[in-house]
């Protein structure tokens, strides 16, 4: 019998605390054909869980050019992120994906690339750095507007300064006003403000990946379309409560779109055709 | 010509389906004030009561409220997989009404498209089901409005209508109900009468129609005011199939399990942030009327309600799915 609900088992290779509450772990197939025989799109999500405590979902937060292992990144909060916490490596994990349809990167070839996104929105937008960094030839610039509500809640820091070494990038990092500290070096503001005053060049020909709660994809909308940038050219990636992933359980909808089956990625175009319900 | 039993001669086809090891289900006077669809033990079990109407539905034999996903074992480093190995016997489900039968094919699309639920269809397929013709409806029924009937066959293997004197028309609709009724019915050729059912109440495109279009409208906002939140009209509902994942073990091992939950509940979708994009109980009212007349016949094709009025009637501030689409119908 082939059941839907079971994951694959995992062996945990690193964990890395990012802050005081958020982890990366990175994890492998047990099953040596299965991980042969395992690729995903990057954008695409997992259901990750920890045995005794429960499944969460997760974006798979490495490229997906990564063959050895797959990552994923989350802040503890609750039982399950928990559990996942205390994973230590060599422990086993369960993971179920790749589901969701992932980014259109493929669209986005010869596009300058735009990523804005706060705190814990940092994992969907790395996986797509590294993707575009790994093919760097496919794309324009690419530039990154992160920011956390204090220096020390910013993940990935030794990673978005390794981007700014590249070529043709721009990583703009800020904290919450309130949340820096005397020697931070980077902005002061919220994401959206922080990304006009970069004054970061973006239009027609630029693709932009916003992740973040609904009013901050708003405000940055309304920036965006006066720069000219059209709704259908940025994306976010939607991260309604799961059980399922694949389209059962009956709570990820917003409005008529299933998020795990017909998202997590949308176009700002397609969520203004849809009902404010995310 | 017609094929015929009387209720002596199903109670003894129930006799004989436990005899052979079947699992029969059917409506039970489960307690002095509680008719309740469950796994019959003695043929006398069976109430063959046309006015008694079951508070639950079928469903839960397809779809049970708690169900092991699969089991896993905790040893150090390592864990083990435990399929839920049990044969399913073979199933009867007696007595159910067409309202109920009818949800099946509707609840097939959703544990089917493209991801297929093994547990679910392997239920659906060890299962006969004779659904029991109504003779009589009460104000909460709205079958009529949805396309159904009193004798809609949708989802019945057999059909028996009721002639009123005990005895019942058999209508065998699929392979599995001619077998499980070959050689107990008589010939006749009388047929039964069939019952007219409830006048058409609502509108299910001027549902679907006000859904989509009114969905920031005051209306869900003053409907919800009476709304406890407590879910039964989902638990109740034929068609509801949303449900939780959850772990239920220790150190040493477990299992996965799915719940039976509702989108009547503030936690459906609260994210773990503390965002919850259904804050209100009036969201959560909407997204219940905007699934079943709006989504579902959207990805579907079919409306996830079966008019059996089972929200209406056990909502205990008065709701359900019947109020609230009789005032957009003729609102």
């Amino acid at each position: 019998m082939d059941n839907i609900y079971q994951p694959d088992l995992m062996e945990v290779v690193e964990t890395q605390q990012q802050t005081s509450d958020v982890k990366l772990v990175k994890l492998r197939f047990r099953d040596p054909d299965r991980a042969k025989q395992f690729s995903f799109r990057v954008g695409q999500f997992g259901i990750f869980s920890a045995f005794g405590y429960g499944e969460s979902t997760f974006n798979i937060c490495s490229s997906s050019n990564w063959k050895d292992h797959i990552e994923f990144c989350f802040r503890r909060v609750g039982r399950v992120t928990e559990g996942l916490w205390r994973l230590e490596p060599g422990d086993t994990m369960g993971f179920r994906g790749p589901y969701g349809n992932g980014y259109p990167m493929e669209e986005w070839r010869g596009k300058d690339l735009i990523f804005l996104g706060g705190g814990i929105a940092m994992p969907p937008i790395r996986c797509a750095v590294w993707k575009a960094l790994e093919n760097r030839q496919e794309f324009g610039n690419i530039s990154v507007v992160y920011g956390a509500r204090t220096t020390g809640d910013l993940v990935f820091k030794d990673e978005l300064d390794e981007w700014a070494r590249r070529e043709r990038t721009r990583i703009v990092q800020c904290v919450d006003p309130g949340g820096e500290t005397p020697d931070w070096k980077g902005e002061v503001g919220f994401v959206p403000s922080v990304f006009e005053r970069a004054k970061i060049a973006a239009g027609a020909n630029s693709i932009v990946l916003v992740i973040g709660p609904p009013i901050m994809i708003k405000v940055t909308m309304k920036l965006l379309t006066a720069m000219g940038v059209p709704a259908g050219n940025v994306y976010t990636s939607l991260e309604n409560r799961m059980k399922c992933g694949v389209g059962k359980c009956g709570r990820c909808n917003a409005g008529p779109a299933y998020v795990c089956k017909d998202g997590p990625v949308f176009s700002i175009e397609q969520l203004n055709a849809i009902p404010l319900d995310y | 010509m017609s094929e015929i039993i009387a209720q002596d001669a199903l109670r003894a086809c129930v006799s004989e389906w436990l005899a052979a090891g079947k699992c029969v289900a059917g409506p039970r006077q489960v307690s002095w004030n509680r008719v309740l669809y469950s796994y019959l033990k003695k043929p006398e079990e069976l109430l063959l009561d046309s006015e008694a109407r079951p508070v639950n539905s079928i469903k839960e034999f397809f779809f049970p409220k708690h169900e092991k996903l699969y089991g896993y074992k905790i040893e150090g480093n390592d864990v083990r997989l435990t399929e839920t190995a049990e044969a399913l016997p073979e199933q009867v489900i007696l007595g159910g009404r067409p309202c109920d039968a009818a949800a099946l094919p509707i609840l097939d699309h959703v544990f089917n498209w493209d991801y297929k639920d093994s547990q679910y269809n392997a239920r659906r397929a060890a299962a006969t089901i004779v659904t029991i013709a109504c003779a009589t409806h009460d104000d909460a029924c709205f079958c009529t409005s949805v396309g159904l009937a009193p004798t809609a066959e949708s989802g019945s293997d057999a059909l028996l209508v009721p002639f009123g004197d005990g005895s019942y028309e058999v209508r065998c609709l699929t392979e599995k109900g001619k077998a499980l009724f070959a050689g107990k019915t008589e010939q006749s050729d009388k047929t039964a009468p069939a019952h007219a059912g409830p006048e058409k109440k609502i509108d299910a495109a001027k549902v679907e129609a006000f859904a989509r279009d009114h969905f920031e409208d005051p209306f869900w906002k003053e409907h919800a005011l009476a709304c406890l939140g407590c879910g039964v009209c989902a638990y109740n509902c034929p068609t509801c199939h949303c449900f939780d994942i959850v772990d239920e073990g220790n150190a040493a091992g477990g299992e996965r399990a799915r719940n039976w939950d509702s989108c009547q509940f503030s936690l459906f979708t609260q994210h773990a942030s503390g965002h919850n994009p259904r804050a209100s109980q009036f969201n959560r009212q909407r997204q219940r009327v905007y699934h079943k007349f709006r989504i579902y016949p959207e990805k579907f094709g079919e409306t996830l309600c079966t008019g059996c009025g089972a929200c209406t009637r056990n909502c205990p501030a008065g709701l359900g799915i019947l109020g609230i689409a009789t005032e957009i119908s003729h609102g």
